[in-house]
């Protein structure tokens, strides 16, 4: 066999009730030694049942491997039983996984030392000191500083990126041949995510590995990977290298995943184009081509031929579509609208202004709750929204944007500072005057599937805040508004008795954005509300927030982690790090010319949807360490001690937020360079 | 060139929702549900029977039930006396449709002042927490540190005897599992994302606790409260044996199960007829309660 990997004609499929679910359909893909390929798809598409068909760790019953052979290293391993020793030799030993949650993948009542212990006696056979030795190498090697304590520390005394790290050292400790990142990095900060990709692309060259990335991030694929699947209901559509899926992608289907992802590269101004509808349910066997309704090309013969075979297009470049093969692809990126220079007016009315704002939270200890600390969640801000703008609010997990947010919509109280909304300050007014003002502000929530009472109805749900305000005379003009609303969001009004369970991830949002609309407010908190989403179904609901605050002249501030989002919605950006604003500028000049070292590592660390772009850029700049905690923050500028360009002044003094000309603020010493 | 594919109109066109399941309205889908299934009929059933027996006690007994004829005390099933007779010659199948009525009295009223007081303070508990919550947890640790039948038995001491007041006695022995359970679910439902969209859209604490908290609560209450109705009608025996109880001649089948103890290796059907009794109750509430549960669960629609 010539390659390390070769699945074949891979089928799985999962038993319920009353249907079978045709989650892996024939896939066959292979991966070399010293290679890097990724398996790109949304989520439900089969991708990672495939990664865990070839180990056999689908649960059985209800999964079960169909069909399909899978030869690794000569042998096929679907001969072996799931529990037979073969089998057993290859997990962990010759092929190791690293998934998604590192939360949960770690035994959380054994050390990290014992548990990569574990692997190496039983794999290697070595004995207990060696394999102490080699695992406190290990740790180093993966940069997990301090490895002769740590390994002794158990998981919960892990930040999450370096559990994943813990995860990593556990895939590689037996020297596998193969390695498969399942969503590995999904879960982290940019900043980490790229720590750990490129220890994991170091580690592929150094050990002649190969690594197969599951992902959905269509920007990592473009900067990591040689070789590419796309998968769409358990079927591969099209599968070639990195610069032939981005530089000529002939599937409707890969065309229409890079249309719906803004990108940091792209003109501001660019309009997302979503796949309209939403991924096919497997529960029933098509042999026609799935994505035929989704389809924006499709012809009366997808829906009366079988399913399209893959058909090689040139080179390594393979596609399963009717379309003729010669037929020339499309731009496959944001398609830029040429109306959108005169977009809407920004006002010159200050709608919300927020002056030294601080939130601490208490750390209470022992049985009196004594308070023993702050918890300095947000230190010290300040800055303007104006009618109609958006804010863009960028950070990583725990810098606090997500409080600012809170504190704004007075769901905290502030410890100081002002909230001027609309000419009157909020900060501290009581309870009862904040529930006053609630019908003005609103806050679209990130999980879509927690954010609705499954108990009550979508049109209850909707209709809530207009009973709570009043807002209505007679059941007709309530059953009429509610109707508009669900309209307004692009959903059936005939939906409204329906309860939340019986929507997707992206129609809850658009019930959880109805219901924020119910009371006509003037400015919405949208914290993350697209992160909790599929690629395709995001890009629908950012044009829908487009779209509505140019119908309804709305205000946002717009949280997010995902930076190319954030500057695709927002009119200016302000940068969090640690409870403090670090940059804030307009959009433009924010990702043209980033003055913060902070704001330029995260840019840096952000990947673009394209290959060939993706070559130019050169080295990313990898942060040192991790965040600190909040309980004990470094003296002085919070990020000195990551911080490139950092010196002795930064160690004493908090740098306050400047001016540096044209409406760019930024907090450093250094901005202008050393 | 490219706007020749995009499809025209995403925003309105494409959010129309392709739901899967056929919609039918909310008491439909409860009647289906609910009724779907035949062992939940078969409980709901058992009930309807026993209140029938008990609301006719008067008219379908074959004997009076308080009657004595110690000529007869102690005899077999027969044709006269289908479950026989007991230590003082009373027909045990009338003293059976007679105990329907207290049993059936105690076990739902005492459970149901259980449900409805532990459950309040709980909500209460668990949403406002802070000093009330300390104050009604320690009170309810307080309460939970004495035996529940010793409990009851203390109260029931200090009230006497009558079947009010074991209802009392008995329903506030009840009290803590509901608190600990109901604060316990509050706690966990209060973190959800749609408790702070309450908040956000302006409703008050009192329409978010009885609006969106109770009602996602009460899954595992439903559960705990058909198992009660056993323990009340078992404990409500342990009262009367000590005289504090329903007072004799009264029939109830946990005081029937008593009596009849003396009598196990003789006649033994003295005390399983009426066990049997209180088994079918738990099994029916049992039954009908699961179904309750599932057929309210939203979350449940599509694949029931």
């Amino acid at each position: 066999m010539d390659h390390l990997l070769e699945v074949r004609n891979l089928t799985t499929q999962f038993k319920m009730d009353n249907a079978t679910v045709h989650a892996v359909d024939g896939v066959s893909y292979h991966v070399d030694a010293g290679e890097i390929i990724s398996v790109v798809g949304e989520s439900g598409c089969g991708k990672s049942a495939s990664q865990l068909s070839i180990l056999q760790l689908i649960p059985t019953p209800p999964g079960k491997i169909v069909g399909g052979q899978v030869f690794f290293d000569g042998a096929d391993l679907l001969q072996f039983k799931s529990d037979s020793e073969p089998m057993r030799a290859v997990r962990g030993g010759k092929i190791g996984m690293i998934f998604q949650e590192p939360m949960t993948s770690l035994n959380p009542v054994l050390t990290i030392g014992r548990q990569i212990v574990e692997s190496l006696m039983l794999h290697l056979k070595m004995d207990a000191g060696t394999a102490r030795a080699r695992a406190i190498e290990l740790l180093q090697v993966i940069g997990i500083p301090d490895a002769e304590q740590r390994i002794d520390h158990y998981p919960h005394q892990f930040s999450g990126g370096m559990r994943q790290r813990a995860m990593i050292a556990m895939a590689v400790c037996c020297n596998p041949k193969l390695l498969i990142a399942d969503e590995a990095t999904t879960a982290l900060d940019v900043t980490t995510q790229a720590q750990l990709l490129e220890l994991l692309r170091e580690m592929v060259h150094r050990l002649n590995m190969a690594l197969v990335i599951v992902t959905h991030n269509l920007g990592i694929v473009a900067r990591y990977a040689q070789r590419i699947y796309v998968m769409y209901a358990g079927r591969i559509v099209e599968s070639g290298t990195a610069k032939e899926i981005f530089g000529d992608p002939r599937h409707p289907y890969t065309v229409g995943l890079l249309k719906s992802v803004p990108r940091l590269d792209e003109p501001k101004g660019a309009q997302l184009v979503p796949i309209p509808g939403l991924p096919p349910s497997l529960t029933q066997a098509t042999t026609a081509c799935a994505f035929y309704p989704r389809c924006a090309r499709r012809v009366d013969a997808c829906q009366r031929d079988a399913f399209p075979s893959l058909t090689q297009i040139n080179g390594q470049h393979y596609v399963a579509c009717h379309l003729p093969v010669t037929q020339p692809s499309v731009t496959a990126s944001p398609v830029v609208m040429p109306t959108s220079e005169n977009k809407r007016a920004v006002s010159d009315e200050t709608l919300l202004n927020v002056q030294q704002l601080k939130m601490y939270f208490p750390v209470t200890k022992g049985l009196l709750r004594r308070k023993v600390a702050d918890l300095k969640a947000v230190d010290d801000i300040s800055f303007a929204i104006q009618r109609g703008e958006t804010l863009g609010l960028v950070g990583e997990s725990g810098c606090g944007k997500t409080t600012v947010g809170r504190c704004l919509l007075r769901l905290y109280r502030p410890v100081s500072g002002e909230i001027h909304f609309e000419g009157r300050d909020i900060a501290l007014l009581s309870k009862s005057q904040v529930r006053s003002i609630r019908h003005k502000m609103q806050l679209i929530f990130q999980d879509p599937y927690s954010s609705l009472d499954p108990r009550q109805s979508a049109g209850d749900i909707v209709g809530e805040p207009l009973k709570v305000h009043r807002l209505v005379k007679s059941k007709g003009a309530y059953r009429d508004r509610v109707a508009e609303l669900f309209q307004m969001v692009g959903l059936d009004p005939n939906l409204a008795d329906r309860v939340p369970h019986e929507f997707s991830g992206g129609q809850r949002q658009r019930i959880g954005i109805a219901r924020a609309l119910a009371t006509n407010p003037s400015f919405i908190v949208c914290d993350e509300p697209i992160s909790a989403l599929d690629v395709s179904i995001q890009a629908q609901i950012v044009n829908l927030l487009d779209e509505l605050q140019d119908r309804l002249g709305l205000t946002y501030l717009f949280i997010g982690h995902d930076l190319s989002v954030v500057r695709h919605i927002s009119d200016r950006v302000a940068v969090m790090y640690l409870g403090r604003i670090v940059e804030m500028t307009d959009c433009e000049s924010l990702y043209a010319n980033p003055l913060h070292p902070y704001t330029r590592a995260l840019l840096s660390a952000v990947p673009i949807p394209d290959p060939f772009v993706e070559e130019k850029r050169g080295q990313v700049i990898l942060l040192k360490g991790e965040v600190p905690s909040l309980l004990n923050p470094p003296t002085g500028c919070n990020f000195h001690q990551r911080c490139p360009i950092a010196t002795a002044e930064c160690r004493q003094a908090v740098p306050p937020l400047r001016d540096a000309g044209a409406n760019h603020h930024v907090a450093c010493f250094h901005w202008g360079g050393l | 060139m490219s706007t020749t594919i995009i499809p025209s109109a995403p925003q309105t066109s494409t959010a129309f929702g392709d739901l899967q399941t056929p919609h039918t309205k909310s008491w439909q889908r409860f009647l289906r549900v609910f009724l779907g299934r035949k062992v939940v009929i078969f409980g709901a059933v058992i009930i309807a029977i026993l209140i029938f027996v008990a609301l006719t006690a008067d008219w379908i007994t074959p004997y009076d039930p308080y009657q004595q004829n110690l000529r007869e005390s102690l005899k077999p099933p027969s044709s006269a006396h289908w479950l026989g007779t007991d230590a003082l010659g009373r027909d045990t199948l009338s003293r059976i449709i007679y105990g329907t009525r207290t049993s059936l009295a105690v076990g739902v009223n005492s459970v149901g002042l259980a449900a409805l007081i532990g459950m309040t303070l709980g909500l209460l508990a668990g949403y406002l927490g802070g000093w009330i919550s300390t104050l009604i947890m320690r009170c309810v640790d307080a309460l939970m540190a004495i035996p529940p039948l010793m409990l009851a038995l203390a109260i029931g001491a200090a009230l006497g005897g009558g079947l009010n007041n074991v209802i009392i006695s008995l329903g506030i022995s009840l009290i803590p599992t509901y608190v600990r359970l109901m604060r316990g679910q509050v706690l966990a439902v209060k973190q959800s994302d749609y408790i702070k969209a309450s908040e956000i859209i302006g409703s008050s604490d009192l329409r978010t606790m009885l609006a969106h908290v109770l009602p996602n609560c009460l899954s595992p209450l439903i559960v705990l409260i058909t198992l009660n109705l056993g323990v009340a009608i078992i404990a409500e025996a342990g009262l009367s044996f000590v005289g504090l109880g329903i007072t004799p001649p009264g029939a109830a089948w946990g005081s029937m199960v008593n009596d009849g103890y003396r009598y196990l290796l003789s006649n033994p059907i003295l005390s399983f007829a009426p066990g049997f009794c209180v088994m079918l109750v738990v099994l029916a509430f049992n039954l009908v309660g699961d179904g309750l549960r599932d057929a309210l669960d939203p979350r449940l629609r599509g694949t029931l």
